[in-house]
């Protein structure tokens, strides 16, 4: 029983131990979640993010660049964090550049049938 | 918070109403009076405003719903009091999605405006042909009245033209160089007199009727005698007859500036002297009918 006991204690020390290494952070680098931000930059990218969401496009790279600073200190935690801000901040700056290029489009569009509705007017004039 | 008090509320209200101020109150106790954190106060204004906003609802419900999700997460870490760092970084996250669920409703709301404007520039497309057909049409048809107007006046000049034809024809008049000749010969007038005989006014009713007609030409009247006679009684016979043409004209509403009168005597002969025959040719008046211009040339000019 007294055996058995002390299996348990060192279990659950063992448990314990675990939860607070796990608390206490990531043991390994974020190698993942940062390639996958840096995708998520360059697709803002060739979205037209520098032209329609410049500061958010600035914040994403910035953080990203931190982030791997923080890998090489080895602080995962830190950059895991940065890396998920500069994934956000890429996401706006893609939806930006999206709504932008949607919002010249309807634009365009608008001009167009103006002009076209004033064609009309002209020839109906002229008759 | 709200869904423990609402679950404390539905659980003990029917059964102990007295007992809920106290447990309120212990509760309210428990969580304590706690600092604001001002990443989480900005996040949650940020949502309030992008949720009053019908429009994030209607074109971004999902975006809208993972905002409040993360800022709900972020409520429950600040309530349970974990470190700053971690509410800053929950903040930040619930922030920036709040913000892609306003620019995603843009971005949706704008694609559907796209799809809209497209059908109505297709329409409107439609009608710039439709109006440009309508000009054309309109085009033509002022064209083809156009071309119905020059055939009905050349139509109408002709017409004009057999006319002319026609009542020259009535008027036995042959056509010369100084214009359309009428002669009228020795006997429709009284012998050595001026006056005309009645045949000699079916003549000059056919001559007012086409001048009435033709009212920019004029004539010109010449009268004319053999040589039997003194020269000045031969030109004051032929003056005589000239004019009483004149005033057989004037006689039928014709204006006084549209006929002039000469007389040339026993000038311009056109058959030989030395025959009865000769001189009864020769004892003549000649009317001469002008051009459209109205113009006679006087002979001897």
């Amino acid at each position: 029983m007294e055996l058995n006991m002390r299996l348990y204690q060192k279990l659950f020390t063992g448990v314990i131990c675990l939860g607070l290494l796990t608390a206490c952070g990531s043991t390994n680098p974020p190698t993942q979640q940062l390639t996958e931000t840096q995708m998520v930059i360059q697709q803002a990218e060739e979205l037209g993010a520098e032209d329609y969401a410049p500061l958010e496009i600035r914040d994403a790279r910035i953080k990203l660049d931190l982030a791997r600073e923080a890998v090489k200190d080895e602080e995962y935690d830190k950059a895991i964090r940065l890396a998920e801000h500069a994934r956000l901040d890429a996401e706006l700056a893609q939806i930006k550049a999206r709504s932008g290029k949607a919002q010249k489009e309807v634009a365009e569009l608008r001009e167009s049938i103006r002009v076209l509705k004033s064609e009309i007017e002209r020839n109906q004039r002229n008759n | 918070m709200m869904n423990l008090l609402q679950q404390i509320h539905t659980t003990f209200l029917p059964k102990a109403i007295l007992g809920l101020i106290p447990l309120l109150l212990i509760f309210t106790g428990c969580a304590g009076p706690q600092a604001a954190n001002s990443e989480l106060t900005t996040a949650t204004e940020a949502y309030n405003e992008a949720q009053r906003d019908p429009s994030i609802a209607q074109f971004a419900p999902v975006a809208l719903k993972e905002a409040e999700e993360a800022l709900e997460r972020t409520q429950s870490l600040w309530e349970a009091k974990a470190d700053k760092s971690s509410v800053d970084h929950y903040a930040y996250i619930a922030l920036q999605k709040t913000r892609i669920a306003l620019e995603t409703a843009a971005f949706n709301a704008a694609n559907q405006e796209i799809s809209r404007s497209e059908v109505e520039r297709q329409q409107v497309l439609l009608d710039v042909r439709r109006s440009e057909a309508d000009r054309s049409e309109a085009r033509a048809q002022s064209a083809l009245e156009e071309a119905r107007g020059e055939r009905a006046l050349a139509d109408e000049a002709r017409r004009r033209a057999d006319l002319l034809a026609a009542r020259v024809n009535e008027l036995e008049a042959r056509p010369t160089d100084r214009g359309l000749v009428l002669t009228l010969g020795d006997v429709l007038f009284e012998t050595g007199q001026s006056d005309l005989r009645s045949a000699g006014m079916k003549t000059m009713d056919d001559l007012a009727k086409f001048l009435q007609e033709y009212p920019e030409r004029n004539i010109l009247v010449e009268g004319f005698t053999d040589n039997v006679g003194s020269e000045s009684f031969n030109m004051e016979l032929s003056r005589k007859r000239a004019n009483s043409v004149k005033a057989a004209i004037l006689n039928r509403n014709i204006a006084e500036n549209r006929i002039r009168t000469v007389g040339y005597g026993f000038q311009y002969p056109v058959g030989s002297n030395d025959t009865a025959a000769g001189r009864q040719q020769n004892r003549r008046v000649e009317i001469i009918i002008s051009e459209q211009d109205g113009t006679i040339t006087t002979r001897g000019q």
